[in-house]
């Protein structure tokens, strides 16, 4: 199997098939960054679509020798992301409607925990947003992340700490409030 | 939390750009893809036109000038394909009614295309699986982008060429034309 560096260049040449093997490859990933960046289907889904354009023709400065196709992707999708979600206040969207009729109650309240959990994470300021999307949904390595965040590793790992660190006081409020 | 970020992430593992997304991401890749193609038509037309242009008005004007007519505008290499070096100069004008003239004017001989070989313009083309020639008026600058020599006065001179489209509409490799006179 070609390697996403060669996928990529042949697409680049015009080969349909490598950029949507390529597309097929990466676009989940890209697309739930988006998603837990922003809360919006249809905004990842723009980020989604623009990431995969601006790919073609930012492509070619893609460096296999400086992090992974995925990586690479990432970094464009985050600028993506902080165009949509800067200068106009941040508000998370409200829940989406996941419940469905045979739901049991174990199914409700695990969903009610994962809303939670998904609400908080999009209250979270966007540098502490990005580190546990990266590092903890992801699965992204601290390294991965520095380079598509731009920063130091260590300044990655201070601030997932900080964002979970804030993530568990957001969830204990909500549980108190919702509790009492 | 990490049980908890855990859990929102197993919920949300398969879930990905719909459809319709694809759909835009391919339909702006075939009308990129598409525009290049154009792009690299129209310049290699160009340059074939150009070079054509050289190859034809330059040995008129060279054989008004010196007894010994050039033969093609081109400057001769080792590369120099076939349909360059055998533009041959028109025939020297004559006046009409003179007693020079023959009684029966020769029929003019069809004229024999001469074409090089195809060149490729892509360093690594996707896998070659159908394709057509499309034949075209470029400048002879195109002749240059490819490695053959034109001289520089002959640049934007008309030259015919076939040029190879593969079955993702990217022009692929490209040839030049010329007639034996």
């Amino acid at each position: 199997m070609a390697s996403e560096a060669e996928m990529l260049s042949r697409a680049l040449a015009g080969d349909e098939r490598a950029f949507t093997a390529l597309y097929h490859l990466r676009q989940g990933p890209v697309f739930r960054f988006a998603l837990h960046m922003t809360g919006s289907v249809e905004m990842a889904e723009d980020v989604t679509q623009e990431t995969f354009l601006a790919l073609l023709s930012a492509g070619r400065r893609f460096d296999p020798a400086r992090g992974n196709l995925g990586s690479f992707l990432y970094g464009i999708a985050r600028n993506q992301i902080l165009r949509r979600i800067d200068g106009r206040g941040f508000q998370p969207p409200p829940p989406e409607e996941t419940a469905s009729p045979e739901d049991l109650l174990e199914d409700l309240t695990r969903r009610e925990t994962v809303d939670q959990v998904r609400r908080a994470v999009l209250t979270l300021p966007a540098a502490y947003r990005e580190a546990v999307v990266l590092c903890d949904l992801e699965d992204a390595s601290y390294e991965e992340a520095a380079a598509i965040l731009e920063c130091p590793v260590g300044t990655v790992r201070s601030r997932l700490n900080r964002a979970r660190g804030l993530l568990a006081q957001k969830l204990r409020s909500a549980k108190w409030v919702c509790n009492a | 939390m990490r049980e908890l970020l855990g859990l929102l992430k197993e919920i949300d593992r398969d879930r990905e750009a719909g459809p319709a997304v694809e759909a835009r991401v391919l339909d702006s890749f075939r009308k990129l893809q598409r525009d290049r193609t154009l792009c690299r038509i129209y310049a290699a037309a160009a340059a074939v036109a150009a070079g054509l242009l050289a190859a034809v008005a330059i040995p008129r004007h060279a054989s008004n000038a010196t007894p010994p007519p050039i033969r093609s505008t081109l400057v001769p290499s080792p590369q120099m394909p076939r349909a360059a070096e055998e533009v041959a100069p028109p025939a020297p004008p004559t006046l009409l009614g003179s007693a020079h003239e023959p009684a029966h004017r020769a029929k003019p001989r069809p004229r024999a295309p001469v074409a090089t070989d195809f060149i490729p313009l892509m360093d690594s083309p996707p896998p070659f699986e159908r394709g057509e020639i499309l034949r075209m008026v470029v400048p002879a600058a195109t002749m240059r982008t490819v490695g053959l020599p034109v001289s520089e006065a002959h640049l934007a001179d008309p030259v015919e060429a076939d040029v190879l489209v593969g079955q993702e509409g990217l022009a692929r490799a490209i040839r030049f034309v010329s007639y034996e006179q």
